[in-house]
């Protein structure tokens, strides 16, 4: 794509996934053939890095472990953040969730923050360095060989996971289940049902509570996923911005976009964290919703 | 940025994650954590305890400083009592004794005075006597004039 290099080819190429899905001609990840791939497609840059990021977030937990296992010896290091960002959660769930005793939920939590915290923290990384490294790599090992690999910046490459709604409509969906398996086992499903259709105009009405309700309730997952993709993917959309500043090739430009950059990381710090801590936060409150027995 | 099957995969991937953490991560470093928090807190009582107990320890040593010294001072104070009960008894002992010496010294010398006198006398009568003898002759005897000597040595 470098020789047709736009604002507008620029700043699609940087929200264009690496999608590898299966075409008429058989698997393929060549960009122009997205069209023909349907709903089996994947997106190989989010996966790559969402699932390299949850290993990092393991390996790092798993390391602490074994450093931690004799309680007499005073924590450092690498296990200070870990039992730091337990005890982070620990609390978290205890406020919101109270008595409920159900072990999965704090090691959810726990996930879900570490992880989104992770995938978030991508974003910092200046725009164009992994795609381009990316691409050199693949051009390197693939070469002229594969056919639409035309040069080391042909190759679409997503840093972010979490500005690809697929993701975090993933976990959101992932969690919604786990919401809809709580209520059955917790409340019983007559009760689950019976929240769902006898409110809010009581049991003559269940038609038009049932579509209430079940609006609210799909609501809860759909807006939890798609408001942690629209935070990262605005941020990352207006660190795009900045770095085509650089196009003027203008030197009071350039360092008015370096100082942006600056600014903008800054602040983009607050948002990575505080977007995982809500999603963690909202994870723990939907469950602790399908824990809820009393009527309401 | 369709929505397509990364959707399901970023679920399953998730799910082992969860999964993971789940089994493996989160409960053994909870119980460490709990563990060790049982730990500093018991350490914390036991020093607690230690501080109570270096606290009793410093008062009953104070206590037994103080009767100690109480002790000592009753001791001192009755060593001193003594000691001048000693000194005291000593020096009136003395006293007697001197006296003793000094009327039994007096006596002798009385004595001695009394003897000599005595024999002064004697000598003295002897001498008149011979004196007298001598100027008077044979006139003058000693048995004769007892009576008169007698009454001479006792004017002397």
């Amino acid at each position: 794509m470098a020789s047709e290099l736009t604002t507008e080819s620029y700043i699609s190429h940087h929200l264009t996934n690496l999608t590898c899905g299966k075409t008429a001609e058989g698997w393929t990840c060549n960009p122009y053939k997205v069209d023909q791939m349907g709903f089996w497609a994947f997106h190989v840059d989010s996966l790559f890095w969402s699932i390299g990021l949850g290993a990092l977030f393991v390996f790092v937990f798993r390391k602490a472990i074994s450093k931690n296992s004799d309680a007499s010896v005073a924590p450092s290091g690498m296990q200070n953040f870990v039992e730091m960002s337990i005890e982070f959660v620990e609390d978290n769930v205890q406020s919101l969730f109270g008595s409920v005793k159900n072990t999965l939920i704090a090691p959810l939590a726990l996930t879900v923050f570490v992880w989104i915290l992770l995938m978030n923290l991508m974003d910092l990384v200046p725009v164009d360095f992994l795609p381009v490294l990316a691409g050199h790599v693949a051009y390197a090992i693939a070469g002229d060989a594969v056919e639409w690999i035309k040069g080391p910046e042909s190759l679409y490459f997503k840093v972010v996971p979490t500005t690809d709604p697929n993701i975090t409509l993933g976990m959101a969906f992932g969690i919604f289940i786990l919401t809809i398996y709580y209520s059955i086992t917790v409340k019983g499903l007559k009760a689950f049902v019976a929240e769902l259709t006898l409110h809010p105009f009581g049991k003559y009405m269940i038609p038009i509570n049932f579509v209430l309700e079940m609006v609210n309730f799909i609501a809860k997952p759909i807006s939890l996923g798609l408001r942690l993709f629209g935070n990262l993917y605005a941020g990352e959309m207006i660190f795009i911005l900045i770095a085509l500043m650089l196009f003027f090739s203008s030197i009071p430009i350039g360092v008015l976009g370096f100082g942006l950059h600056l600014v903008w990381a800054l602040f983009h710090i607050l948002i990575v964290a505080l977007q995982a801590f809500i999603f963690m936060a909202l994870t723990i409150a939907y469950l602790a919703m399908a824990h809820e027995t009393e009527e309401h | 940025m369709n929505i397509n099957a990364t959707l399901i995969a970023q679920a399953i991937v998730m799910i082992v994650f969860v999964a993971i953490c789940w089994r493996y991560i989160y409960p053994p470093i909870l119980s460490v954590m709990k563990e060790r928090e049982k730990r500093i807190s018991d350490g914390l009582e036991a020093a607690k305890k230690a501080d109570d107990s270096l606290e009793e320890a410093k008062l009953a040593f104070d206590k037994e400083l103080n009767q100690a010294k109480t002790e000592a001072a009753e001791i001192l104070d009755k060593a001193n009592a003594r000691a001048s009960q000693i000194v005291s008894d000593a020096a009136s002992k003395a006293e007697t004794e001197a006296e003793k010496i000094l009327t039994a010294a007096s006596t002798t010398i009385e004595n001695e005075t009394n003897k000599a006198k005595e024999e002064l006398r004697q000598q003295m009568s002897d001498i008149i006597i011979d004196t007298t003898q001598k100027i008077l002759g044979d006139e003058i005897s000693k048995e004769k004039h007892e009576e008169i000597l007698k009454k001479a040595a006792e004017e002397l």
